[in-house]
């Protein structure tokens, strides 16, 4: 790590005193002059017919500014993928899930819009709904949209090899179904959108996971050009793969500053961000693993059945990361995978890094009971099925750089694996799970990120890049990346990104591809600038240009260590040579484009592979059912850490949001209606500082070809892993295989009394 | 609508407002004060991002009336640094890595600043539990109890 002298090194954030003294200003914090403040009215129903809409009374209204429906909106339907559109951004037609946007008000303060929505009439006409996946499938459902027969949202299917022969000819089959309802992506910021709608065009602010990405749909859906679309920079409460796309309260802003000619701000209240959204996804898992006799993997068979709600959202990329994620994880030939995500009347669900927890928590620990049939130790049945570098997956992709087996050996021995599996004491378990994720896939036209690097006259540089930081700590990754490329200290970096009026196309922050593409395209960027900087520097000392470096805010001659100039003086003579240093750089995935989620699943899938082990200790109190997590380490392969200490955070967000989250807690449960009945943060179970135990996280780095400086994403394949760890030290306490998740105390109990049931029945 | 005069004690500054009888301190302070660092995150006194001190203790201002807190001394995190210098507890959990998207670190800090104001060596336990009323989806919370641990020199459990 010597040969750096700024990536590498761990330091504190460079976006973090402002979010310390409170200054850092979220969407819901500005304010412009003349502006006004609006309110949502929702659907009644899960599934209606809009028949009409009278906005006469509350037009009336002293103070109400503006009311759109959805006939203010030019006839159209948005959609990630040109297959997928489904949504109008404000509905005319009907409404699909309990909570839908019928109509919004802008008024002078959120009281009149509160009252106004009041005397909104709607007449709907209720229709038959439906709330089950599995029951949306069946023939005679509830039709939820007019061209999806059968209510088939997304079908997904590989097979790959010979699943049937190679289960026949297993050692070893574990077959299971495993279910789970929806979790909530709970960002401490609401929903929040400020829009400004003048002659020039649109200016808005508001969470996103992706500027650019924001500036395409709102440009479509208003029918103005994307340049006219100006998405700002804000600082983020966080996105969790729920702030993905574009929001109707970004649309319903717009349109209502549009036709106000104000300043609009529309802020969500805690029940709309957990409803009006996105959710994660709820589903069912049927899954068949075999095992030769020495435990390695011979065949997967898995089918999933994924509630989706009522729009296909990212649908395609969210009913495969399952497949693709087992895939990268562990070696085997044979591999059958389909997944149907079925349109329900709920709200529509989106990505999220361990959806469905039903597959990889299923297949964890499935792993776990054939390592026990087999007589073998869990890690050692992981580290025998483990990928390597060069390995060529199913489906066709090449893992790169993979440190995955070292991942396993040092999360099971901070743990004290091998002391404590078999050796705990009663009510007490110790489990493990692991975890792949991929960074950078194939986004077409819209895949690769820009960035360019100016020196300023004073010798600072200014990077500028269309990144986005949700509160990952993008802006802080690429401004230590810079620093280090250019020879200058952190602090002579100022960063402008995720701006859609000034910084380049950025792919957004999908696909973990932040630290690989953003973090590549400004490290070419500043290389591009360097490379000017040394050549005026290189006429200066009279040297060759590739005989120079730049480090400590100087340029050297290679092996002179006296011969040196401060980089603040080479930029000011370029300027006096008339010579203005602009770098350029942009990064395009080394995925295969014409590999497609539906129609083509096979090809390179993505540029980089994460992995990751995670370590869980749990007490089960038999009488409650509560399940106390003990310890929790995780290891993780990022290739190279650029900020160890942002590694660590995102190890530890990923642990939280696996295991307590997403294996013991979170879920949400509905009303024969469809109404959700824990919209709220006390119903909604959401952990506390007193139900975790210190996370310990563990940087495991494997040089990755692509990524800038070997780094590669930084934490989230403990978001897959921790699942596995948690469900399995559970099936190690109690002895019983959870098939339900998240496994709250009424799971625990009624698995238990099960058992007991069976071993009475034994005796 | 009716407004009524209200004086508050923010930050050291005596504030005179008139302001309508049903708004809270989180409302007031936000909108009339424009101390924007002081976060509503679910009005209902579930998620901790809007705490603030009275009298040095750390309360959620969504669940009081800016009527009801006259006389009292009130302390947002706009009144924790002194100029450029950050106060302790923020200068930690800059150091520690206790802050990511940022969106629960005002309340978080404020509740770590009414815990060690009153007890400044607490163990780890005390700390978790002075901290249990701010949710943080981003941090695992390891980094923040690491942070205050740092001031109340007590030892972390590994």
């Amino acid at each position: 790590m010597s040969e750096y002298s700024v990536v590498g090194k761990r330091i504190p954030r460079t976006d973090s005193v402002p979010r310390v003294t409170g200054e850092a200003k979220y969407s819901a914090d500005l304010s412009l002059p003349g502006m006004l403040y609006a309110k949502v009215l929702r659907s009644p129903y899960a599934h209606a017919k809009i028949l009409n809409i009278d906005t006469s009374k509350a037009e009336r209204l002293p103070g109400v500014r503006a009311i759109i429906t959805g006939k203010d909106a030019i006839p159209y339907k948005w959609g990630v993928f040109a297959y997928t559109r489904d949504m109008q951004l404000l509905p005319s037609d009907k409404v699909r899930y309990f909570g839908e946007e019928v109509a919004a008000v802008a008024a002078i303060d959120e009281d009149i819009a509160r009252e106004a929505l009041d005397l909104i009439q709607v007449d709907f006409e209720p229709l038959p709904w439906v709330l089950d996946a599995e029951e949306a499938l069946l023939e005679g459902a509830p039709q939820i949209h007019q061209d999806k027969p059968g209510n088939i949202s997304v079908r997904i299917f590989v097979d790959e090899g010979e699943v049937d022969r190679a289960l026949e000819e297993s050692y070893l089959v574990q077959e299971d179904r495993f279910s789970s309802p929806e979790e909530n992506y709970c960002q401490l910021e609401p929903y929040a959108v400020l829009a400004n709608f003048d002659s020039t065009g649109l200016d808005i602010w508001c969470p996103n996971a992706g500027p650019h990405m924001k500036a395409r749909p709102l440009s479509n859906a208003l029918g103005i050009p994307t340049s006219e679309v100006r998405v700002r920079k804000i600082t983020i409460g966080g996105h969790g793969g729920g702030r993905s796309e574009v929001s109707p309260a970004d649309f319903m802003a717009a349109l209502l500053s549009r036709k106000a000619r104000r300043p609009v701000k529309l802020v969500y209240t805690r029940e709309e961000n957990f409803n009006c959204v996105r959710q994660v996804h709820a589903a069912t898992t049927h899954s068949r693993v075999g095992v030769d006799r020495e435990g390695r993997i011979t065949a997967v068979d898995m089918k999933v059945i994924m509630d989706g709600g009522a729009y296909a959202s990212t649908g395609p990329i969210a009913a495969s990361v399952a497949y693709i994620m087992i895939e990268e994880a562990y070696k085997f030939a044979n591999f059958r995978y389909e997944a149907i995500r079925a349109y329900t009347n709920k709200p529509p669900r989106g990505m999220y890094p361990h959806h469905p927890r039903t597959a990889y928590g299923g297949l964890e620990l499935q792993l776990d009971v054939l390592a026990e049939k087999l007589g073998m130790d869990p890690l050692e049945l992981r580290i025998k099925n483990a990928v390597y570098e060069g390995y060529v997956t199913p489906t066709k992709t090449v893992i790169t750089s993979c440190a995955e087996v070292e991942t396993m050996i040092k999360a099971a021995e901070k743990a004290g694996w091998k002391e404590k599996r078999g050796a705990l004491p009663p009510g007490r378990g110790i489990g493990m799970g692991v975890g792949s994720v991929i960074s950078g896939f194939p986004m077409g036209i819209r895949g690769g990120s820009g960035a360019f690097v100016r020196f300023n006259e004073d010798g600072d540089a200014t990077v500028i890049s269309g990144v986005v930081d949700n509160g990952q700590g993008n802006d802080s990754m690429i401004a230590q990346i810079a620093a280090e490329e250019l020879g200058l200290s952190v602090d002579k970096i100022k960063v402008v990104t995720a701006d859609t009026s000034m910084t380049p196309a950025d792919q957004g922050a999908y696909s973990q591809a932040s630290t690989v593409m953003s973090g590549g395209a400004v490290k070419a960027a500043a290389a591009d600038a360097k490379n000017q900087l040394l050549q005026v520097a290189a006429e200066m000392l009279e040297a060759n240009p590739k005989d120079l470096v730049a480090r400590d805010g100087r340029i050297y001659a290679k092996g002179s260590p006296d011969r040196f100039l401060d980089i603040a003086k080479v930029a000011r003579t370029a300027l006096s040579r008339d010579h203005a240093i602009l770098g350029r750089g942009d990064r395009w995935p080394s995925a295969d484009a014409k590999r497609e989620w539906v129609k083509n699943p096979r090809g390179q899938v993505a540029s980089a592979f994460s992995f990751g082990t995670a370590v869980a200790e749990v007490e089960v109190d038999r009488e409650t059912g509560r399940v106390k997590l003990l310890n929790m380490v995780a290891a993780h392969d990022c290739g190279y850490p650029i900020n160890p200490l942002a590694v660590e955070q995102q190890i530890q967000r990923s642990a939280l949001e696996a295991g307590p989250e997403g294996t013991l807690l979170e879920k949400h449960a509905w009303t024969a209606n469809g109404q959700n009945l824990n919209a709220n943060f006390l119903d909604y179970w959401f952990p506390l500082s007193t139900d975790v135990p210190n996370i310990d996280p563990i940087i495991v780095t494997s040089n990755d070809p692509f990524g800038p400086f070997g780094a590669k994403e930084g934490g989230l394949s403990i978001s897959v892993a921790m699942v596995g760890a948690v469900a399995n030290a559970v099936q190690n306490a109690i002895g019983v295989t959870p098939k339900q998740l998240p496994i709250t105390p009424e799971v625990v109990l009624r698995l238990l009394e099960e058992k007991e049931k069976q071993s009475e029945a034994k005796s | 609508m009716n407004k009524i005069p209200v004086s508050l004690n923010v930050n050291g500054r005596e504030e005179n407002l008139e302001i309508p009888p049903h708004k809270t301190l989180l409302e007031v302070i936000r909108d009339d004060l424009n101390l924007t660092g002081t976060k509503c995150g679910c009005e209902d006194g579930t998620c901790g991002t809007c705490t603030v001190l009275l009298d040095g203790a750390a309360v959620r201002s969504c669940l009081l009336l800016a009527a009801e807190v006259q006389g009292h001394e009130i302390v947002t995190i706009e009144g924790l640094a002194d100029g450029e210098r950050l106060h302790p507890v923020q200068q930690a959990i800059v150091n520690h890595g206790g802050v990511q998207c940022g969106f629960c670190t005002p309340g978080m800090i404020l509740s770590a600043k009414a815990l060690l104001d009153k007890q400044p060596s607490p163990t780890e336990s005390v700390v978790r539990q002075a901290i249990s009323g701010n949710l943080c989806r981003c941090t695992g919370y390891t980094k923040i109890v690491e942070s205050i641990m740092a001031l109340s020199g007590q030892p972390v459990s590994s």
